[in-house]
């Protein structure tokens, strides 16, 4: 996979109810503070449930300066490009382009690729039209004719689900190899996985890799809720007593460059991502089988691609979301691979909820800082493990990390399942 | 480039416009015959644009058992009738024991929420234009949270139909980038082959706009063409009097698969998948540059991966909106990349026929450049009577063309900025 070269990871960033960048919300999963809260959006006092994982305190020129663009882009749009931004930021490369002569920006631009991990459609976008079905008193012939009057030219736009993959490029000027993924809580990997390709295959330089959602909304609380799938009060991930998941919201980012490329302008990786690995279980939306069968082949699948067996991984950051049958075949699952007493096993929805299609790219910028500091952060609800699951080397409180390898698993709807592995490069 | 896995077209489904499978599909175009008419699956009497390109006589109970349809809306019902028919058409299923090595793709729309939820939720929670979310926390748990729609409504749940119908296993993914979608799926599907994440992938685009939200959306930007009295004249790119594009809906799916394992099994190939490039506009929203930038570096990244030259294509389906913007870009992307030769390139847009279908047209489209390679007759471009200026390429106006096709090019630009551009080429010529 990685014939041509390592690929490094050489900027990192994270925004979520946990913390606004991604060492403040590492530093708080590792004082066991959680971000997750009572639900401010709207009043979900006496709701099923009443708390999710939100950023407090939102407001929109704390993440996009360009108050021209507040009126085309949606919450998780404002969080997606934000972090596109901070991971930059954090790999100086626009600096580094701005710094070539003009002539060569432009093939530098057309090397840079552009992909996304995006929560795809909303509910709340269509809240837009209540004004229109208002006056239009249920007939469709009025609605159609007081459309125009009612409803902002630009709606469609504001619900594009590939809109941060459009800003991204029109703010950077990035112009290379691009995609969207909108498949739930795997898109992250998958978008990290065809950027690791991009780069092996030539087709680009470099890669901004960037997932965002925001499904903290009404009907996403009802419909969970009716599914049985929401915890009352705390994420418990391999808890014997968990309950269920919480939705949160958020955005992270990683600028990935072949090592060739980032040393010529002098980067120093923040670390390597070494493979990838999907499988899907196809039983349906919601079905989760027993054991965990995507979960272990898409494991299986990254350990392969990184020529890594499984004792030389140091930590392992689960998709652990907290509900009873997720948890108990993903536990199986790792523990088939990596055996009784494997590597630490965390998880960071407890601190963070559920980011959905932002999910699997946070929890890899939370799992290189881990690496980084030579700590695994506790699952802080954790009181007894699931006695199904012995052995899987889970703890409430922090577990120090030997070694610099990771293995990050997400799991979606649909029977999916992504793993990645990474290394960090820099020691505590 | 040396050994790299080569990537086969065995397998074609459609449900369009123009028929509901592929042979009608096929003979509509070769027909000259428009899809298009006034709207008639809602009372869109009221809107600015009153027609559109509907998948007609399409029998929704037919593409899957009663328990899987439940859970599928309109798009997801034509993209299970065209995968099976791809699937059928390859004469290759994915078995228990073969499954993982499966991969499926798919470019899924934008919105899949159902209006008359909407609707619902507005008549029962709504007060002074703003959701009654003291009721809602109330009531809603026992009325608005159908687990049935809300697996319907997720961005996954035509995938999910999909591997779960067909018993696919492997590398999966659902893409969007607007109207670039279906593009970007078999291209994300032909690279996925090629790097052995999967052997066989069905992959594909599926889409139906054709809802009073779906129409909205665009009737708000003014991007449809009003020609509410002439519909079959309505769409006509690259025509001067051209006032917009018209919305179509349903679905295109290919098998794709890795060619020595096609060879193996002595499938027929319609023809090679060869070639995928995808670029970035970093311009505006809805438009590329008029000088073609974007478009210009999909379509040269795309010939340059298939390793073909320009001179060697004879055939490329447009993009070819209808709109003013589109076409125009478009026509100087494609003499920018095929230089002083580019009026010696047969090129049509077959949304004069279809209109455009969105998440789905990349693919349909695709689908359209295998057969034509197949049978050796390219579509033409309708309701191309006042040729613009502006846009001075070989339309093969009004009609459709024989001869050989060695290499085909399809193209599909998304709002967004996301470019992708197909290289197909024939089987005998892909050594």
């Amino acid at each position: 996979m990685t014939a041509g070269g390592p690929l490094w990871i050489t900027g990192a960033s994270a925004v979520c109810s946990a913390g606004r960048t991604a060492e403040a919300a590492w530093q708080a999963a590792r004082a066991g503070r959680s971000g997750i809260g009572p639900i401010v959006a709207w009043n979900a006092a006496g709701w099923p449930c009443e708390v999710a994982g939100e950023i407090a305190g939102f407001d929109a020129r704390d993440f996009v300066p360009d108050r021209k663009l507040h009126k085309l882009l949606s919450r998780m749009d404002m969080l997606g490009l934000h972090a596109a931004h901070q991971a930059l930021a954090d790999s100086g490369l626009l600096g580094f382009r701005d710094s070539l002569p003009e002539g060569e920006r432009p093939r530098f631009n057309e090397r840079c690729a552009v992909l996304a991990a995006s929560g795809g459609a909303t509910y709340s976008n269509q809240y837009d039209f209540f004004t229109l079905l208002s006056v239009a008193h249920g007939g469709l012939k009025s609605f159609g004719e007081e459309l125009t009057s009612t409803v902002s030219p630009m709606w469609l736009l504001r619900t594009l689900p590939n809109n941060v993959l459009c800003y991204a490029g029109v703010q950077t000027g990035f112009k290379g190899p691009n995609a969207n993924f909108t498949s739930h809580s795997v898109s992250g990997f998958l978008a990290v996985r065809e950027a690791l390709r991009l780069l092996a295959d030539g087709k680009a330089d470099r890669a901004i890799v960037v997932g965002y959602d925001s499904p903290v909304e009404p009907q996403t609380v009802l419909y969970f809720a009716g599914l049985g799938l929401l915890a009352r009060d705390a994420v418990r991930s391999f808890d014997a007593g968990r309950d269920g998941c919480l939705l949160g919201e958020g955005a992270a980012a990683l600028v990935i460059e072949t090592a060739d490329a980032a040393s010529r302008r002098g980067a120093e990786p923040r670390g390597e991502i070494i493979g990838a690995g999907t499988a899907t279980e196809a039983e349906g939306i919601l079905a989760i089988g027993d054991e965990g069968e995507a979960v272990r082949r898409a494991i299986e699948e990254c350990l392969a691609e990184a020529s890594l067996e499984p004792d030389r991984v140091s930590m392992i950051a689960a998709h652990g979301n907290g509900t009873v049958p997720s948890d108990a075949s993903e536990g199986r699952a790792l523990l088939e691979v990596f055996g009784i007493e494997g590597p630490p096993v965390t998880g960071f929805k407890w601190a963070t909820g559920h980011l959905m299609g932002a999910s699997a790219i946070l929890e890899a910028v939370l799992a290189l800082l881990s690496l980084e500091h030579g700590e695994a952060p506790g699952i802080a609800g954790l009181r007894r493990l699931d006695p199904s699951l012995t052995g899987l080397r889970v703890s409430p409180s922090v577990q120090p990390i030997e070694g610099d390898t990771g293995v990050v698993v997400s799991r979606g709807f649909g029977g999916s399942a992504a793993a990645l592995a990474l290394r960090a490069s820099r020691r505590g | 480039m040396t050994g790299r896995r080569r990537v086969a077209i065995t397998g074609l489904g459609l449900v369009t416009p123009l028929g509901n499978d592929v042979a009608s599909t096929w003979n509509g175009l070769m027909d000259g015959r428009s899809g298009v008419g006034p709207i008639t699956v809602f009372d869109a009497s009221g809107f600015p644009t009153r027609i559109a390109a509907e998948v007609r006589n399409f029998d929704p109970d037919a593409a899957g058992d009663r328990k899987l349809l439940k859970l599928a809306g309109r798009q997801h019902r034509f993209a299970l009738a065209a995968a099976a028919q791809a699937i059928a058409a390859a004469g290759a299923a994915p078995t228990k024991r073969d499954g993982a090595r499966w991969g499926c793709v798919v470019g899924s729309g934008m919105i899949s929420a159902d209006f008359s939820a909407l609707e619902e939720l507005h008549r029962r929670f709504v007060k002074d234009d703003r959701l009654n979310d003291g009721l809602l926390g109330r009531e809603g748990l026992s009325s608005v949270a159908d687990p049935i729609e809300f697996c319907r409504t997720q961005t996954v749940a035509g995938l999910s139909l999909l591997t779960h119908r067909f018993g696919i296993r492997g590398y999966t993914a659902t893409v969007h980038t607007a109207c670039a979608s279906g593009g970007q799926a078999l291209g994300t599907a032909l690279n996925a082959i090629r790097a052995g994440w999967a052997d066989r992938i069905l992959a594909g685009g599926f889409d139906s706009m054709v809802h009073p939200l779906g129409l909205s959306g665009f009737c708000l930007l003014g991007a449809l063409s009003t020609d509410n009295d002439s519909p079959q004249t309505a769409s006509r790119p690259f025509d001067r009097t051209r006032n917009g594009f018209v919305l179509g809906e349903g679905a295109g799916f290919l098998v794709l698969e890795e060619w020595e394992a096609a060879r193996r099994r002595d499938a027929r190939i319609y023809a090679e998948l060869a070639g995928d490039g995808n670029s970035l506009s970093s311009y505006r929203i809805t438009d590329s540059h008029p000088s073609g930038d974007g478009p210009i570096q999909a379509m040269s990244w795309s010939l340059e991966d298939a390793g073909v030259e320009p001179r060697d294509v004879g055939y490329i389906n447009a993009h070819g909106t209808s709109t003013p913007m589109n076409d125009r870009s478009e026509c100087r992307a494609i003499e920018a990349v095929f230089g002083p030769e580019a009026r010696m390139v047969p090129v049509s847009s077959t949304k004069s026929q279809l209109g455009h279908l969105i998440a789905a047209a990349g693919a349909v489209e695709a689908a359209i450049c295998a057969l034509t390679i197949h049978h050796g007759r390219a579509p033409g471009t309708m309701n191309l009577h006042n040729p613009d200026p502006e846009c001075a390429l070989d339309f093969i106006p009004n009609r459709t063309r024989a001869g050989a096709v060695r290499v085909a090019l399809t193209n599909s630009f998304g709002f967004g900025g996301s470019n992708n551009c197909l290289v197909l080429r024939a089987p005998e010529a892909a050594r």
